[in-house]
């Protein structure tokens, strides 16, 4: 069976020959050579490999877009709209679990243990909308970038 | 209809369209690259490497540089570490080589996959990348980062091994 070698092929192991300064001396059987490697074959389909790399480039491409920071802000005062209202809530119930406790207990251990108490949720409050434009960052990004190298 | 490099602009900024677009035109080289470095093993997990580091370093592209360099430097490289990782055994990798041309032309084909496996790592990336994938020897040089002489007596090294292995063979 003859095997086509093509021309563009044929010319780099030609040119080789030319310019290359051993070859000239000890001539090699670059027809032979060109054959030879014109027989290997590649069993892989391209398009198919491309597609399923584009499925895992989809969640890399994302965390390429540059973040919208105005959706941030945005998510970031559609979360704080409910705030008064929770805080006010929150103000009322420990002032109630205050006047109660007064009644049963001495005053200076209710407002110690009302005072700890607040003093808790508003660190809780600060630390939830803290995160909260992180949150909405990553959102944006799909998610976490995996660890690189292999 | 946009260059590379305006293509992998708009990857940095996380564009589909435009990885689809690189993909198509590099599938074909770059998977036959990544066949025959590793005589058929674990092209799929190369490949899909090589593309991965393309978005994630898009942004760090230089303006300067050719895209498609770029590309097979990053997978030449991928292939350099898979080899020192996992050493290719020639015989079984070309043994599993698909033929669909018929059984004279798989033999043949087992037989060049084999000589080509055999070649030390530096002269089978030059005759890869001067010989199925036409790049000049300069820019073969770019790709393997390494003087243009290098590549053209590590092109002759090939090529006197491949006459060495014919001649035995006949």
């Amino acid at each position: 069976m003859t095997i086509a070698v093509p021309e563009g092929r044929a010319a780099v192991l030609a040119a080789h020959a030319e310019e290359c300064v051993q070859c000239r001396a000890a001539p090699l059987p670059t027809d032979r050579i060109a054959m030879l490697l014109s027989a290997t074959e590649v069993g892989v389909e391209p398009a198919v490999l491309s597609a399923r790399a584009l499925a895992r480039l989809r969640r890399e491409l994302r965390v390429n877009r540059p973040v919208a920071y105005g959706a941030v802000a945005g998510g970031l005062l559609r979360a704080l709209l409910p705030l008064p209202a929770v805080a006010a809530v929150d103000a009322y119930m420990l002032w109630l679990a205050y006047s109660y406790g007064a009644t049963l207990l001495p005053r200076p251990l209710v407002a110690y243990w009302v005072w700890s108490y607040a003093a808790v949720l508003v660190l809780l409050f600060a630390l939830t909308y803290a995160a909260l434009p992180l949150f909405l960052v990553r959102q944006q990004s799909g998610c976490a970038r995996p660890e690189r190298g292999r | 209809m946009a260059s590379d490099e305006e293509l992998i602009d708009a990857v940095a900024r996380g564009d589909e369209p435009a990885v689809r677009e690189l993909l198509r035109r590099y599938e074909r080289p770059l998977s036959h690259f990544i066949y025959r470095y590793t005589a058929g093993r674990d092209v799929e997990d190369l490949y899909q490497e090589t593309w991965v580091r393309v978005v994630r370093a898009a942004r760090r592209f230089e303006p300067g540089k050719r895209f498609s360099t770029w590309l097979f430097q990053i997978a030449v490289n991928l292939c350099r570490d898979w080899y020192r990782r996992a050493p290719p055994e020639a015989s079984q990798a070309a043994d599993d080589l698909p033929g669909p041309a018929g059984l004279e032309r798989t033999e043949a084909a087992i037989d060049a996959a084999r000589l080509l496996a055999q070649l030390p790592p530096p002269q089978r990336e030059v005759l890869m990348l001067r010989y199925f994938h036409d790049l000049t020897a300069d820019e073969t040089a770019a790709v393997l980062e390494c003087p243009t002489g290098t590549v053209k007596s590590r092109l002759h090294e090939a090529l006197a091994r491949l006459a060495a292995s014919v001649k035995e063979e006949r």
